[in-house]
């Protein structure tokens, strides 16, 4: 119970934290990658250090902001609305292996707060209850646009959880099981001997549907109907202050969690090619012998780079692209992506049963 | 008749016209800067020159009489260059201080080099200097080296006013205009000079450096300040909001109309009272509806309710004769129609009498002894100019209705405020603010002339409409307005008042009822 | 089909050309950070409090009103700056000056900066070259709007 507690507390402020200075690497790479030099000003004492204090003084302004609430709305529900979003995705991270295992005095510790044996499909779930906070936002403001806008909304992740489902069934036929430690076991494998067994080199395909419907599952630019805070009215129009940014928070959360499946799922987790439970072994001969301790380091370091690898790559997404017209974004949904995952589940079958 | 060809255009004009008349009435403009309609041609500025056929040299438009089959030409190269020339004589000693000159923006130099001149001066030496602020008596200023000595000054004062104050000094290129000696302009029309002068010559304390005159809005109106009713111009400025600069009204000037030959000679002019005598326009105006009892600003429905309402018991008791009207000759025709419509006819009073005339001295150009505008007209409505009889307006009177537009202050009515308190309800109109307008029960604020429309009737009979020029102040309202809902209010004859919406639909309820007006 | 892979190579071209930005601007960026100079710089941007961008010679800043060789303004109140101005921010009265070379000069010269558009029609129409606008000064916020009418004394100084 109380190594269940610690190692939640262990994730989640990993996850809280990594996920507010989301907030100031997504300004300094957009900035980076438009010749720019983004947020420099917060400063501690005159103490700038390239900006980091900017998240904290964001979060600052949030906290002091007023707390309202539009006319004619329920007061509950339109509180409630943005703790449901931020809610469900925060508890997903207690599904993601971070390590092996550690030892500590003879006793074993898994490096994930729960092992669940349908971890997938919680997941699943999980981030498809988030909609629930998208939607009575929407509906409680007491705004027609907020309400088209939560409809748009629920309509896009609905559609997009579909992709998402199916292009996850390649994954689980390859590694035949729903567990995250399984499958990224399964990973630790070589193919042909040398090339790591990673998910991206047995679903390449499905790799490609996921990132796309996990980009769409997220409300990031390309996808951001729901908000669309240039142009359109979004679902959270109404909201501001510290509800306002619990939603800009969850998105960065949102963010992080899809990076963490795509490593857990198709780059093989805290897999480092070639490292074994007591040290490396190259497929060209030649061995490096290391210690538990140093291995389980190298695992969890090779977990976070990967997360960070593939946030970045969001992000970069994101500051590139246009966004989509809302029928381009159906279309693409539901006449590319899914027929695209269900063939991607029949060449599975038909490869696997050759 | 003679028959002229003008840029090879016929036209018909009488014999003896001269070449730049007969121009004019063809539609074409020929440059000219001493000559002016009132006066005899003086060809003094050389501008008007033009090529007629069959002469050696350029002519004279202003003084070249016209003949049977004259060919003129105003637009040939010769004519150009000769003015061009003539321009540039003129502008090489001139100041060119156009940036503190009144009369830029209306003068008549630079609209000529605008139109036919554009050219770059070919003379390099130092230009003249003379005197540039000299003092000619009544607030008028002279610059000699603005002065293109055109002349028409001096023979304004030669001819209309024939006091002679101007002459032309030397000879040559060192004569200037000037004054003899401590000799001063001394006369009623001095005015008329900086209106006259071509050029900014001749410029005028009252306005000088005020502001520029492509600022001002122009209105026609008619001069209330004698009954000679001349038509003017009121110049006035809407004021910058931004800044806080009100509305004000900056000059008078005069306006030519051509009705009958004999007004128009004189209609060039006007005196120096109507000219100067403004500020009434803008100065101590009423602007709020004052009922005592109240101690605030009244609305205009509160004012109806409690006049129509104090006129009515008057009538239920059956006792109407016990109420008294003062009028006066500043009101135009309409309204003195209307006046005499609801106090002498519907409610058949006794008691109505006019306020004392303003006069003055005559002279024998424009203005009149008696300095009301509108004597006539309240004599032809039907009206008799009576003075007040003190003991017949206030013996038993209950209510008194007082309208006092006149600008020139109380005058002797004053001697009327001890006797007011004998009255119980006074009520005033009155478009200023005086002392006396505390004693009355109700004030009214009303309009100038210049702010509503109308007509008044000169002392020679003719009839001269116009139009509102400027805005109302505040609440005020034209008297008209007042009377054609004070006759509604009583209710003897409503139906007469319907329809009455404009100072013109009364006029045209006048030309039925009275002859002098059709 | 065919289609469908030009469209795909161009998305994954533009991520590739946001990427290059990235990388090669962090890597002068990194380079600046530990105080190596290089020639070019990671960011465009003018840290502006600091850093000022240069004014251009022609650029229409804050007027000014020009002095005569003793000390009076140059202008004399012709209201001709008054008259283009197309937003009508700038109110004069002109008032009689004793010398009689001058004889106008400006009593009251406001120019309501909060409406001014900075377009140097005043300047152009100046005949006086009495005004003109290269003092330079582009930082003309306040927090009292009264203070941005300006009036002789301050347009002068």
């Amino acid at each position: 119970m109380i190594e269940a507690l610690i190692k939640f507390l262990c994730a989640i402020v990993w996850f809280l934290l990594l996920s507010l200075y989301l907030t100031w690497a997504e300004r300094k790479e957009s900035a980076v990658m438009q010749d720019r030099v983004g947020a420099n000003r917060a400063n501690f004492f005159g103490f700038r250090i390239l900006g980091l204090f900017q998240p904290l003084a964001d979060a600052i302004k949030m906290m002091t902001k007023e707390d309202f609430t539009p006319a004619f709305s329920k007061r509950f529900l339109h509180n409630l609305a943005p703790f449901l979003s931020f809610f469900f995705v925060a508890v997903t991270i207690s599904t993601i292996p971070f390590g092996s295992h550690l030892m500590i005095g003879g006793k074993e510790f898994r490096l994930q707060v729960i092992d669940l044996n349908v971890g997938i499909l919680f997941v699943l779930a999980l981030l498809a209850l988030s909609i629930y906070g998208v939607i009575l936002s929407g509906w409680v403001s007491n705004n027609r646009w907020t309400l088209l806008g939560g409809l748009r909304g629920s309509a896009q992740l609905i559609s997009y959880e579909v992709a998402l489902g199916l292009s996850l069934i390649g994954i689980i036929m390859v590694f035949p099981s729903l567990k995250f430690s399984e499958i990224v076991g399964f990973q630790s494998e070589l193919l042909f001997g040398w090339l790591p067994k990673w998910g991206v080199f047995l679903q390449p395909l499905g790799l490609i549907i996921f990132l796309m419907a996990a980009m769409a599952e997220s409300e990031r630019v390309p996808f951001d109907l729901p908000e669309g805070e240039s142009e359109i009215v979004g679902f959270f129009t109404e909201y501001g202050g510290l509800k306002y940014g619990l939603y800009m928070f969850t998105d960065f959360m949102k963010v992080l969690i899809i990076a963490c499946l795509l490593t857990t799922l198709f780059f093989g987790g805290y897999h480092v090619p070639w490292l074994y439970a007591d040290g490396f072994h190259f497929p060209w001969g030649g061995d490096w012998l290391l210690p538990h301790g140093i291995v389980v380091l190298f695992q969890v370091i090779m977990f976070n780079l990967k997360v960070f690898f593939f946030c970045w790559l969001q992000i970069l997404i994101r500051w590139t692209y246009p966004r989509f017209r809302y029928d381009q974004l159906m279309d693409f949904g539901w006449k590319f992506l899914i027929p695209l995952s269900l063939f991607n589940i029949a060449a599975t079958a038909v490869l696997m049963s050759l | 008749m003679v028959e002229i060809f003008i840029n090879d255009s016929a036209i018909k004009v009488k014999e003896g016209t001269t070449v730049l008349k007969a121009a004019e009435k063809a539609g074409i403009h020929i440059p000219h800067i001493c000559f002016h309609d009132a006066f005899p041609p003086e060809g003094s500025c050389r501008m008007c020159l033009v090529e007629i056929e069959g002469h050696p040299c350029l002519e004279l438009a202003c003084s070249t009489q016209v003949r049977e089959g004259m060919k003129v030409y105003t637009e040939t190269e010769n004519v150009r260059d000769a003015r061009k020339g003539v321009l540039e004589f003129i502008l090489a000693e001139h100041p060119m201080d156009c940036p503190i000159c009144d009369k830029a923006g209306e003068c008549t130099l630079q609209d000529y080099y605008e139109q036919y001149g554009l050219f770059e001066s070919d003379f390099l030496e130092e230009k003249e200097r003379k005197d540039k602020k000299v003092d000619i008596g009544k607030g008028l200023i002279l610059d000699r080296e603005r002065c293109v000595l055109c002349t028409r000054c001096v023979r304004f004062l030669r001819d209309i006013t024939k006091t002679g104050e101007l002459g032309v000094f030397e000879r040559g290129v060192r004569s200037e205009i000037g004054i003899f000696g401590d000799q001063y302009i001394d006369n009623n029309y001095a005015g008329n000079l900086v209106e006259l002068c071509p050029v900014g010559a001749i410029t005028d304390k009252d306005f000088r450096f005020k502001t520029r005159n492509w600022f001002l809005k122009k209105g026609a109106s008619v001069c209330p300040l004698c009954s000679r009713g001349c038509q003017i111009f009121i110049e006035y400025h809407p004021g910058f909001a931004r800044f806080k600069v009100p509305k004000r009204v900056y000059r008078i000037s005069s306006r030519v109309t051509s009705r009958d030959q004999s007004q128009k000679e004189k209609g060039y002019w006007i005196c120096d009272i109507g000219r100067y005598g403004y500020s009434y326009m803008d100065k101590d105006r009423a602007e709020n509806i004052i009922l005592k009892q109240k101690n605030r600003p009244a609305e205009r429905g509160e004012a109806e309710a409690f006049l129509g309402e104090k006129i009515k018991k008057l009538i239920y008791r059956n006792k109407l004769q016990r109420m008294g009207v003062v009028l006066n000759t500043w009101l135009t025709n309409e309204e003195l129609f209307l006046a005499r419509k609801i106090f002498t006819l519907d409610l058949e009073l006794e008691k109505v009498f006019f306020t004392e005339l303003d006069t003055g001295e005559k002279d024998d150009l424009l203005l009149t002894a008696d300095r009301t505008p509108n004597k006539k007209g309240a004599e032809e409505i039907g009206f008799e100019i009576n003075q007040i009889e003190k003991q017949k307006l206030f013996d038993e009177t209950e209510l008194l209705i007082v309208f006092w537009s006149s600008p020139f202050g109380l005058g002797s009515i004053t001697e009327l405020l001890p006797e007011l308190s004998k009255v119980r309800t006074k009520i005033l109109f009155t478009p200023f603010k005086r002392k006396w307008n505390d004693a009355f029960d109700l004030v009214i604020p009303t309009l100038v002339s210049a702010e509503k429309g109308g007509s008044f009737t000169n002392i020679d009979g003719k009839v001269q409409h116009f139009d509102a020029v400027l805005s109302p102040p505040g609440e005020a309202r034209a008297e008209w307005e007042w009377l054609v809902s004070l006759g509604k209010e009583i209710e003897v004859d409503f139906n007469s008042y319907l329809g009455m919406k404009f100072p013109y639909d009364v006029y045209k309820k006048m030309k039925d009822k009275i002859e002098f007006f059709r | 089909m065919f289609r469908l892979f030009g469209y795909f190579f161009e998305i994954i071209r533009g991520s590739v050309i946001t990427a290059r930005h990235f990388i090669v601007n962090l890597f002068f960026h990194t380079l600046n950070l530990f105080g190596i100079k290089t020639k070019r710089k990671g960011a465009f941007t003018i840290q502006y409090p600091e850093q000022k961008s240069e004014i251009a010679e022609r650029h229409r800043s804050l007027h000014r009103l020009m002095k005569r060789e003793n000390g009076k303004p140059r202008c004399v109140a012709c209201m001709l700056c008054q008259t283009v101005c197309p937003s009508e921010c700038i109110y004069i009265e002109a008032a009689e000056d004793p010398d009689p070379e001058i004889q106008k000069y400006p009593s009251t010269f406001l120019i309501d900066i909060s409406r001014c558009c900075f377009c140097g029609f005043c300047v152009e129409a100046c005949p006086e070259d009495a005004i003109r606008m290269d003092t330079g000064e582009v930082e003309l916020a306040q927090y009292n709007k009264d203070d941005l009418m300006l009036d002789l004394d301050f347009l002068l100084s």
